[in-house]
This record gives C-alpha cells, sequence and structure tokens, in this order.
C-alpha cells in the first residue's frame, strides 16, 4: 500500500466558488483513475479533478465557503492530509468589481464620509481596537456563538451588534491588556474622527462658502423659473406632448394606411407571380390546345392538379373550375378525334395516351380499337361496292372508263389496257388492309400489353381476337368475291364481270397483291386462325390463276389456227415445219413461264400448291384439255373447214389471179395442207412433247407425262387419219388413170407390136409415184415409206384387176404385160408390202407363160430399162436406196433439185466435227437451208462474224450451236415477217 | 472540559513542529513561483502563469531539526498591491526576488522593501534579496556591484538564484528559515520584559505614521 496523499501546495490558495486550483503535494495517485476523492473546503470536486501526476492535479473548487482542507483520496494510499488550507468566499460585488449585475451607487457617497476602504478587501475591515488578527485556528466556531448569542451578530455593521461576539471572535485569546490598549485606540480614533471634522471644515471654508453660494443662486435661479413657468412646467410640455402625439398618430395612420394598401397590392402581386403558373393556366391550355401541344396541356394540368388539386383557396377553386372545364373540352375533342379515321398507328396513340393521362375516363384504347376496326370494315365494303359499281356500269357501255391506277389517287386518260374493276378492287382491298390492319393490330397489342396504360377489360381480349378475325374474313370474303367467285357463298354479291375469262391474265396480278398481303400478315405475328383465312385465299387464287392460265393458254392455241399461214421452212430432221408448232411451244413456255413466275415462286415451303392432290387433279385434267386443244387444233387445220367458210372464201373462186396470188402466197392445196399438218403432228409428236415434260419439271410443275400419252394417242389417231386420207387423195387419181392410160390408142393385149419399151401408162404410173414422194421428201420424209406402200398396193391391186380383165394375149402382148409387170413390180419392190406383192404375182400369173426366146427378149429390155444410162431412169438407183421413216435419219438424196444440202450430213449440227465454216461460202454450203430461205448475205455475214467472235472467246461448241439455232430462229421468224 | 483542552492543545502546536512563515515578494514573472515550485517539488516550470497568491507547506530539516516551511506567494503584478498588505501582515521572513536581467525588478524592490518595513513595523525582519535566473548571466542588466551595495545598505544578505538550474534555491531558504529561527528565539527570550513596550512602541509609530 502506498503512502497516502499528502497536499503540500495550492495554487491560488482562496478563490470564489468555480477558481481553478492546481494541487500540488506527494502520493497523489499513480495513475487517473487512482484519484477517488478530492475535498476542497469539504467539498467533493472530483469530478472537476484533473490528475497530472502524483505530485499535481487541477482541479476547481466548490461552492465551501471560509477555509478548509484539502483531502485528496487514493484507491492506492487512502484516505490523505494536507499541510496547506483553500479559502472560498463569495466575491462581494464592488463598484471597481467588473460584474453583471448592477451596483448601486447610492452607498458609496455616505462610505465617502467613513473614508472606508475602496479596494476589493474592504470586506476585510481593519480591526477597529487597532489588534492584530488572531490566528484562524483559534478561532471559536460560529456556530457555538450563535448559540451564545442568538440575537446578536458579530458583524460591526449590524444593527444588533454584539460587542461580546465581536471580541469572542476576533480577541479571542488576546490579552486584557492588549485589549485595553485596544480600546484606548478605539476611543482615540473616534475622537480623532470628531476633531477631523471640524478640522475638516475649517480646511475646507473657502469651499464651502463656494458651495453656500452655488445653492443660493440655484435657489434664486429656481424661484425664477417657477415665476416664469409656475411651479408645474411640464403641463404645457404634457399638453405638447398629447398634441404632437395625436399629430403623429394621424401622420403615422395615413403612412400605415397607405403601407397595407401597398403590401395588399404587393402580396396580390406575389401571389400573382407565385402562382402565374396557375391564374394563366387556362390560357395556355387553350394556347396549347390550339398549338396541338396536347403533351404541354397534360403536364400543366398534372402539375396544377398536384399543387393545387385540394386547394381550399376560393380562388384557385376558382381557376380550377375553368381549367377543368377546358381540360373536359380538349377531353371531347380528343375522344371525337380517336374515332375520326383514318389517322396513324402514332397518332391514335398519342391520342390515347394524352386521353389516359387526362383521366378522361373511359376505355379510349378500346375505343380507338373499335374505330379502327369500324373504319376498316367500312373502308372494305365501301371500296368493294364502288368497285362493283363502277363495274356494273363498265360492263354495260363500252366506253372508255377512268379507271383507279395502282397509286389510286389520280385519275387516269382512258388506259390502252384496261385493268378489270375486280382486280382494282383487290389491289384496293389488298391495299386497304396492308395499311390499315397492321395499325388495327399494333394498336390492339399495345393495348394488351399495357403500353397505352389503358385498363384492359377482361372480355377485351377475346372480342379483340374476333375483331381480328372479322377484319381478315371480311377483307378474305371481299377479295374472294372479286377474284374467286365461284368459292364464295351463292348470296354474295360478286362482279359480274368475275365469271368471265378476261380476268385470267390478270390474276397474276390480283394474286401478287394477295401474297403481298400475306406476307404483310406474317410479319404481324398473328393469329394463326387469321393467318389460315389469308394462306386458305391465298391457295383457292392460286390455284384459280393457275388453272385460269392454263385455261387462258389454250384459248390461245384455239386461236393459233387462224394464224396458220402455210409457210413452212423445211428441216432436213423433221421436215417442214409450220409456224405453229413453235407459236404453240412458245406460248406453252410464255405460260410455263407465267405460271412460274406468278404461281409458283410465290409458294411457300410448306404450302406448295401443286402438292396438293385437288390442285394437282384440276391442273392435270386442265392440261389435258389443253393438249387436246392441240389435237383439234391439229385435226382442224387439216381439214381447213373453218378456214375454208371463213376466212378463206375465195379460196372457191379457182382459176381467178386473186386466188393464184392468194395460193402462192399461203400456199395451201389441200393435200399440201394435209402434208404439212402431218408433219407438224409429227413434229410436236417427236419433238416438242418429249421437250415438255422436262420443261414442265423443270420450271417446278408436276410431270404431265400422263396427259402427253394420252394426247399422243390421239395425235397418232390423226396421223394415222391424215396419211389415210392423203394417200385416198393421191392414189384415186393414180389409179383412175392406169386404165385409160393403159388402153390409149385403142391399145389391146392382142397386139403385134413387139415391146420394145415399157408401155406408156407404166412410166406414168412411176412418174406419179415419183411427184408423190417428191411432195413428200419436201414436206414430211417420215412417212414417205408408209404412203407410198399404200399407193403402190392400190397400183398394184388395180393392175392385178386390170390384168386379169385382160380376155385374150398375143405373144408380143404377152411379152409387153410380162415387160410391165416384172419392171413395175422389181422399181417399186422397196414399197411394196405383202399385199403389193400378192397383187403383183396375180398380175404376172394372169399373163400366159412365155417362151424361152420371150423370155429372153424380155430380159433384155429390162435390163436396159434398169440400166443407168438413160437420164430418165436417175430415179431407179433410188428405190435401191435404204428408206426409213426414222425422223433422224438422213433424208434419201432426191433426183431432183428440191432436195436440200445434198453437200452437208443433215445431222451435222449434233454429229458433225468441230470444223466450223470459216467464210461465207462455206457458211452459204453449210448452211444452205437458210441461204435458200432467202437469207440475205448480210444475214449470213451476221451468223459468220457470231460464229468468229465465239471462235475467239473459245466457247465450246455446243454453246456456239445452241447460239446459232436461236440466230437461225428469229431469222426464220424475220424472213416469214418481211414475206 | 481539561480533558477536551488537552486534547485540543497536543493537537495544536504541542506536535507540530515549528512553522516558519516565508513570503516571496517582488515584480511579475521575476521567478518568485518559480524559485518555490523548485525548492517545494525539485521541478522547475517553464510556462509562465501569474500567480495570485499560492500556499505551499511542507516539512524540512533545518540543521537537524524538523520544521514547517510555510511559503506564500504572493502575486507581483501591481493589480494586487493592495492586498499585499494582509499578506505581508502575516509573513515572519521575506524573500524579496528580482531579475538579474530586467533592471526595473530591481528598482521595484524598493518598494517591496518600504512596504514591508511599513507592514511590520520592524527594520530587523528577516529579509533577503535574491538575484534570480543567475544562469542568464548573458542577458544580466543588473551588475552585481549594485546588487550588493544596495544589500548592504539595507543591512540584508544578497544571493543570486537560478530556479532553472536549482542554483542555491535551498540555500536561500534554508538561510531565512535560520534567520526566522534565531529572530523567533530572541522574539522568545525578550518576549516576557519587553513584550508590551514593544507592541506600545509599535502602534504609536502607526498612529504617528
Amino acid at each position: 500500500m502506498a503512502p497516502p496523499p499528502v497536499v503540500t501546495g495550492i495554487s491560488p490558495k482562496e478563490g470564489p466558488p468555480g477558481t481553478r486550483v492546481t494541487i500540488r503535494g506527494e502520493h497523489l495517485g499513480s495513475k487517473p483513475n487512482d484519484l477517488i476523492s478530492l475535498l476542497i473546503c469539504g467539498c467533493e470536486c472530483q469530478l472537476s479533478a484533473e490528475w497530472k501526476s502524483p505530485n499535481k492535479i487541477i482541479a476547481r473548487s466548490g461552492p465551501g465557503k471560509g477555509r478548509g482542507e484539502i483531502i485528496v483520496t487514493t484507491s492506492s494510499g487512502g484516505e490523505g492530509t494536507c499541510t496547506v488550507q483553500f479559502r472560498g468566499y463569495h466575491e462581494t460585488i464592488g463598484p471597481l468589481k467588473e460584474s453583471a449585475v448592477w451596483v448601486e451607487e447610492a452607498p458609496i457617497q455616505s462610505l465617502s464620509w467613513n473614508r472606508r476602504s475602496m479596494s476589493p478587501s474592504s470586506y476585510q475591515l481593519e480591526d477597529p481596537l487597532g489588534l492584530s488578527v488572531e490566528r484562524e485556528d483559534r478561532k471559536i466556531p460560529e456556530d457555538d456563538l450563535h448559540e451564545l448569542f442568538p440575537d446578536g451578530s458579530g458583524d460591526l455593521g449590524s444593527e444588533n451588534f454584539e460587542p461580546t461576539w465581536f471580541l469572542l471572535d476576533h480577541h479571542h485569546s488576546t490579552s486584557f491588556d492588549d485589549l485595553r490598549v485596544g480600546l484606548s485606540f478605539l476611543r482615540r480614533k473616534v475622537e480623532s474622527q470628531k476633531e477631523g471634522q471640524l478640522s475638516f471644515l475649517k480646511s475646507n471654508v473657502s469651499s464651502v462658502m463656494e458651495q453656500m453660494d452655488t445653492l443660493f443662486l440655484f435657489k434664486e435661479k429656481f424661484e425664477a423659473n417657477v415665476r416664469d413657468h409656475g411651479l408645474d412646467p411640464t403641463i404645457k410640455v404634457e399638453q405638447a406632448i398629447k398634441k404632437s402625439m395625436t399629430e403623429a398618430t394621424k401622420l403615422f395612420q395615413d403612412v400605415l394606411a397607405r403601407r397595407e394598401k401597398a403590401d395588399k397590392t404587393r402580396n396580390a402581386l406575389a401571389v400573382l407571380q407565385r402562382y402565374r403558373f396557375l391564374f394563366s393556366l387556362p390560357l395556355s391550355i387553350s394556347n396549347n390546345i390550339a398549338k396541338n401541344d396536347i403533351d404541354a396541356v397534360i403536364n400543366d394540368y398534372a402539375r396544377a392538379m398536384n399543387l393545387f388539386g385540394k386547394t381550399d383557396v376560393v380562388l384557385f377553386k376558382k381557376v380550377l373550375c375553368e381549367v377543368e372545364s377546358n381540360i373536359n373540352d380538349l377531353r371531347d375533342m380528343l375522344r371525337k378525334k380517336i374515332k375520326i379515321m383514318p389517322q396513324t398507328l402514332q397518332e391514335q396513340k398519342t391520342l390515347i395516351r394524352n386521353l389516359i393521362n387526362l383521366d378522361a375516363g373511359g376505355d379510349p384504347g378500346w375505343d380507338a380499337i373499335m374505330s379502327q376496326y369500324e373504319y376498316i370494315t367500312h373502308l372494305l365494303e365501301s371500296s368493294k361496292n364502288e368497285h362493283m359499281t363502277l363495274d356494273a356500269e363498265n360492263s354495260k357501255p363500252k366506253k372508255p372508263k377512268h379507271t383507279r391506277s395502282a397509286s389510286g389517287s389520280h385519275v387516269l386518260e382512258p388506259v390502252p389496257i384496261i385493268i378489270p374493276q375486280p382486280i382494282l378492287c383487290v389491289e384496293e382491298l389488298t391495299a386497304i388492309v396492308s395499311e390499315r390492319f397492321p395499325d388495327l393490330w399494333k394498336l390492339g397489342q399495345s393495348y394488351f400489353s399495357g403500353e397505352l396504360q389503358a385498363n384492359i377489360e377482361n372480355n377485351n381480349q377475346p372480342a379483340f381476337k374476333k375483331i381480328i378475325l372479322d377484319v381478315v374474313a371480311l377483307s378474305c370474303k371481299s377479295i374472294r368475291s372479286s377474284v374467286l367467285p365461284h368459292t364464295c357463298d351463292t348470296n354474295v354479291k360478286t362482279f359480274p364481270t368475275s365469271y368471265k375469262e378476261s380476268l385470267g391474265p390478270h390474276l397474276p396480278t390480283a394474286l401478287q397483291y394477295v401474297c403481298d398481303l400475306y406476307s404483310n400478315l406474317l410479319a404481324l405475328d398473328l393469329p394463326t386462325q387469321a393467318l389460315q383465312f389469308v394462306s386458305k385465299l391465298l391457295f383457292d387464287l392460286k390455284l384459280h390463276t393457275l388453272l385460269s392460265s392454263v385455261r387462258q393458254c389454250e384459248n390461245q392455241i384455239k386461236a393459233l389456227k387462224h394464224e396458220e399461214k402455210w409457210q413452212y421452212q423445211f428441216n432436213p430432221n423433221k421436215g417442214a415445219i409450220t409456224l405453229v408448232p413453235n407459236q404453240l411451244e412458245q406460248l406453252i413456255m410464255d405460260m410455263i413461264q407465267s405460271i412460274k413466275l406468278n404461281i409458283l415462286n410465290k409458294d411457300d415451303k410448306d404450302n406448295t400448291l401443286l402438292s396438293n392432290d385437288l390442285a394437282k387433279h384440276q391442273f392435270i385434267a386442265e392440261m389435258n384439255k389443253l393438249l387436246l386443244t392441240i389435237v383439234n387444233l391439229m385435226d382442224e387445220l387439216s381439214s381447213g373447214s373453218n378456214d375454208q367458210e371463213d376466212n378463206m372464201p375465195v379460196s372457191q373462186l379457182i382459176g381467178s389471179p386473186m386466188v393464184h396470188s392468194d395460193k402462192q402466197l399461203s400456199g395451201t392445196f389441200y393435200e399440201e395442207r394435209l402434208l404439212l399438218t402431218l408433219s407438224n403432228c409429227r413434229y410436236i409428236h417427236y419433238s416438242m412433247f418429249p421437250r415438255w415434260n422436262n420443261l414442265f419439271i423443270q420450271n417446278g410443275l408436276i410431270s404431265i407425262k400422263e396427259s402427253l400419252h394420252l394426247t399422243i394417242e390421239s395425235l397418232m389417231t390423226l396421223e394415222n387419219k391424215l396419211i389415210e386420207n392423203y394417200i385416198e387423195i393421191k392414189s384415186d387419181p393414180l389409179v383412175g388413170t392406169i386404165e385409160p392410160s393403159m388402153y390409149l390408142g385403142h391399145f389391146d393385149w392382142d397386139t403385134n407390136i413387139p415391146p420394145s419399151d415399157l408401155k406408156p401408162y407404166a412410166k406414168e404410173i412411176l412418174s406419179n409415184i415419183i411427184a408423190v414422194h417428191a411432195e413428200l421428201v419436201r414436206i414430211v420424209p417420215g412417212v414417205i415409206h408408209k404412203v407410198i406402200s399404200g399407193i403402190v398396193e392400190t397400183v398394184a391391186e388395180e393392175l392385178s384387176r386390170l390384168m386379169s380383165c385382160v380376155t385374150k394375149f398375143s405373144d408380143c402382148g404377152k411379152e409387153q404385160a410380162y415387160v410391165d409387170m416384172s419392171s413395175l413390180k422389181n422399181t417399186l419392190s422397196q414399197y411394196c408390202t405383202e399385199n403389193a406383192k400378192a397383187y403383183f404375182l396375180e398380175a404376172l400369173d394372169v399373163i400366159p407363160p412365155l417362151t424361152a426366146a420371150q423370155r429372153e427378149k424380155v430380159d433384155e429390155i429390162l435390163t436396159q430399162f434398169q440400166s443407168p444410162s438413160d437420164p430418165e431412169r436417175t430415179f431407179e438407183i433410188y428405190p435401191s436406196l435404204p428408206i426409213q421413216p426414222e425422223i433422224n435419219q438422213p433424208t434419201p438424196p432426191l433426183p431432183y433439185n428440191i432436195q436440200p444440202t445434198p453437200t452437208i450430213p443433215s445431222n451435222s449440227y449434233t454429229s458433225s466435227s468441230n470444223v466450223l465454216p470459216h467464210t461465207l461460202d462455206e457458211m452459204k454450203v453449210k448452211f444452205k437451208f437458210l441461204y435458200d430461205s432467202n437469207m440475205e448475205d448480210m444475214e449470213m455475214v451476221q451468223i459468220l462474224s457470231l460464229v468468229n467472235k465465239t471462235k475467239q472467246s473459245s466457247r465450246n461448241l455446243d454453246e456456239l450451236i445452241s447460239d446459232i439455232e436461236s440466230v437461225d430462229f428469229s431469222l426464220e421468224r424475220s424472213v416469214i415477217s418481211s414475206t | 472540559m481539561p480533558i477536551t483542552d488537552t486534547e485540543a492543545m497536543s493537537k495544536k502546536p504541542a506536535v507540530q513542529p515549528a512553522l516558519h512563515k516565508v513570503i516571496m515578494v517582488g515584480s511579475g514573472g521575476v521567478g518568485k513561483s518559480a524559485l518555490t515550485l523548485q525548492f517545494m517539488y525539485d521541478e522547475f516550470v517553464e510556462d509562465y502563469e501569474p500567480t495570485k497568491a499560492d500556499s505551499y507547506r511542507k516539512k524540512v530539516i533545518l540543521d537537524g531539526e524538523e520544521v514547517q516551511i510555510d511559503i506564500l506567494d504572493t502575486a507581483g503584478q501591481e493589480d494586487y498591491a493592495a492586498i499585499r498588505d494582509n499578506y505581508f501582515r502575516s509573513g515572519e521572513g521575506f524573500l524579496c526576488v528580482f531579475s538579474i536581467t530586467e533592471d526595473e525588478s530591481f528598482q521595484a524592490t524598493q518598494e517591496f522593501r518600504e512596504q514591508i518595513l511599513r507592514v511590520k513595523n520592524d527594520e530587523n525582519i528577516p529579509f533577503l534579496l535574491v538575484g534570480n535566473k543567475g544562469d542568464l548571466s548573458d542577458k544580466r542588466k543588473v551588475p552585481l556591484a549594485d546588487c550588493e551595495s544596495l544589500a548592504q545598505q539595507w543591512g540584508v544578505p544578497y544571493v543570486e538564484t537560478s530556479a532553472k538550474t536549482r542554483e542555491n534555491v535551498d540555500r536561500v531558504f534554508f538561510d531565512l528559515m535560520r534567520e526566522i529561527r534565531s529572530r523567533k528565539m530572541d522574539d522568545n527570550k525578550s518576549n516576557n520584559v519587553r513584550g508590551k513596550d514593544k507592541s506600545k512602541r509599535k502602534k504609536l509609530k502607526c498612529v504617528i505614521l
């Protein structure tokens, strides 16, 4: 345990409560916490104590009064002691003391006489006995004194001053002698004070006198003043003051009133300024409405409602009423506006948003949807009706009509190609739907997605779906009624012209519109039900378009019969071909192209038109019809009945120059026509049909093989019919002339003229056959064998009949007959059918047998006849050449100059070497068939340059040939047109 | 009563060692508090904080005898001149301190001497003239000769000290205490004989003054 604390120093040793005291000593604690208690004059000051070191504590003194000990207590050393004391005193406020309280100055004057000390220590009076003050510690406690003198006081200035107290208090241990000395001192002091008064007066006589004078003077002046102004001069002053007060008040009131007024004005202005927004709101709203700046109105309105919506100020309420009525007007206006169509989606959305922001109530989004719906429906209906009316008008009088162009707004002059009204209607309908429907749909989408912040009613969703379906269905129905009347219900009004075939060429346009519409709708992400409507429509329309284009082509083919001019081109491979087959092919190709372009290309992957069985079936049926039409066309052309009736009445006037020229132009003899048709048929049969199938498949259409087979059958029938007709036509006169010629000049088989040569009738037969042969070679080389054989058969039959009718043969007659029959038989052996051979043998059997000499003679004549020396008989070589009906086989050379290009193998196009013609002459040779057809040198040069160019660019030969073929083709055309 | 008397007596002077009351006087800032604190607690306070009136008391061994020294450290500033009288009255010995670096403080000693003599009314009151701040000899303003001549004139010892270096600190206090002690012994001897006379004479003088 540490030694107890000892306080040995205090700084300062006295002071009023709160004095900062530095306490010094020893063992005042080892650390701040060690200090438990600090008592100064019995007051606990530990709270303010600041432990500095074991030797030093700084604290503030408490309210303790008088001398007292400073006791430090530490937890380590316990309660301590002190060797010094602190004296607390309560400061008496004196006149020289700085103080915050008012110090009464009056006592000072009285004190001045007392000559009391004015020093701060005046409270410590000098001892009246002049004795030194006793040590403090010997004092008798004040409480004891109070007990002894309950009514007294030791204070010298007190009224109940008790001398004994005073003596006990201050001179407790002073010896009696000392007290006596003190008494005498006191007495002396009192005397000296008395004495001092007199002496003071004496010494200050002059100034006292002066004071007296001044007092007199003052008294006189005061009296004079009382005389002048009365005893109480304040009355007048008071009156004046009152008067001035009233005046001042009056003035002040004025000022106040003015100021009040100014304040009011200012306040009013401030209010106006502050709420300028509100007051100018009605005006700004109408301005903004005029400017169509609805957003600003909405903002202002919302702000006003926020700021003043719950105001109780009457003025504000009034303004708000006005605003409210403006806003109501605006709401009504917007509501009306939202129903005015047409307007863009954006506009509508803006309007809806505005209405919602204006708390207009209702369901503006739904209203907008409904008005859109009604508008679209109305548009569709009215457009359809309008077109129907126009159509009805147009179908009656055939005057130039005003049609709306694709852009739809301006009226055109009579258009060369009049677009049928239904197509225009479809265009407009699709345009309406494409233009308007997305808006409706998007509006609905945004309505239901909450973009419009509208309250969505539950039953609106199905209703909206119904609307969408309605619109789509209506548009589909309208389109159907215009272009697909057969798919409509019977009670639906349709276009009068819609059944007409004239619509056909325009259907692709309609299809295009519908396709565009469909793709537009697809992009919208519509419900499948709605899309199905359109896709069904699209399918139907496609099918309809397809069929109608086939039908159209059919009609064009029918019309071709008027086109036949019977001008032909000879093709060594194919025989003579007129323009009709090529025109046919062109038409078919055009049809395929248009189908491909207009219909098939628009197929989407999963909805192919021709993969549908119904469509396929209908298409095939139409194709059958089309192909049969071709056959019919051929048939009609061959018979030419129509021509003769309708177009060629002049042909009956044979022999007239008109007919002659006409004949030359058209070259239509009946036989020739037969042959040409036959040739065309064969060409179509063997060259075109195989190509067509490929063409169809290549262009994305289905195979038409079956149709072609069917057609080929009927074509073959037609061919055979034609051949038979031809044979009949040719053989009838030929056979008819045999008998007269045989018996010309009263010839009799019982003759005596020895035979030297064939009889003229036999030669005539041969030459007639040659003529037929020549005709065939010129036009249809492919059927030569068949035709000639037929003719030979009838000839043989006739000969056998004639021979069997001969009653009697002379020897010469025998020989002659034998020569004739044998030579004919031998010459025509190539074309002899079994029947013909039999007939020949029959004829030979009728002739009586020859003798050996006769046989020799006959053989000689025959040998002579068959020798090639005679130019007349050159054709004898011909029968020995092989004749085959194959169309692509080389044509047999003919003995007359009609034979085409004998120097060139006819298949040179495909099989010849790569040697190409380099010069014009070579060219002429090589393309003689072209040259023959009046081709000018210039055109030849064109081909040549093409060839040379091709060579330069080293293209391959096949390409070149196809190029030349195309040139060939166009040249052919140009030749035809020039003639 | 007798018992209480004896008890009270034994508590007071009987047990307590002799008490010597020393008063530090001198102008403000010369180092009175510094000397006191150095003597009391062996510490040198650098900070200057004007003193009002501090009281210290501790036991020391003076020439083998335990005594108590009571030091009253007074304010040097003129502001407190008025209350000095009261302090001086209780003092038994005085250390009149000045700074050797400040001539004014040296001149002021004259006034203090006169006041002490006036209050104590005793020419031979124990009194030491102390020239402090001896460590600052390079800043010395008051020549040693002047100091010594003044002390000689007053008939008091002159000591130069340094509160900072503690040079002569103990010496001045102990010298003074010795003077006080010897003075008290003289008084006790003569007290019985001339006590009255002395006090009478004193009083008379005061009255005349």
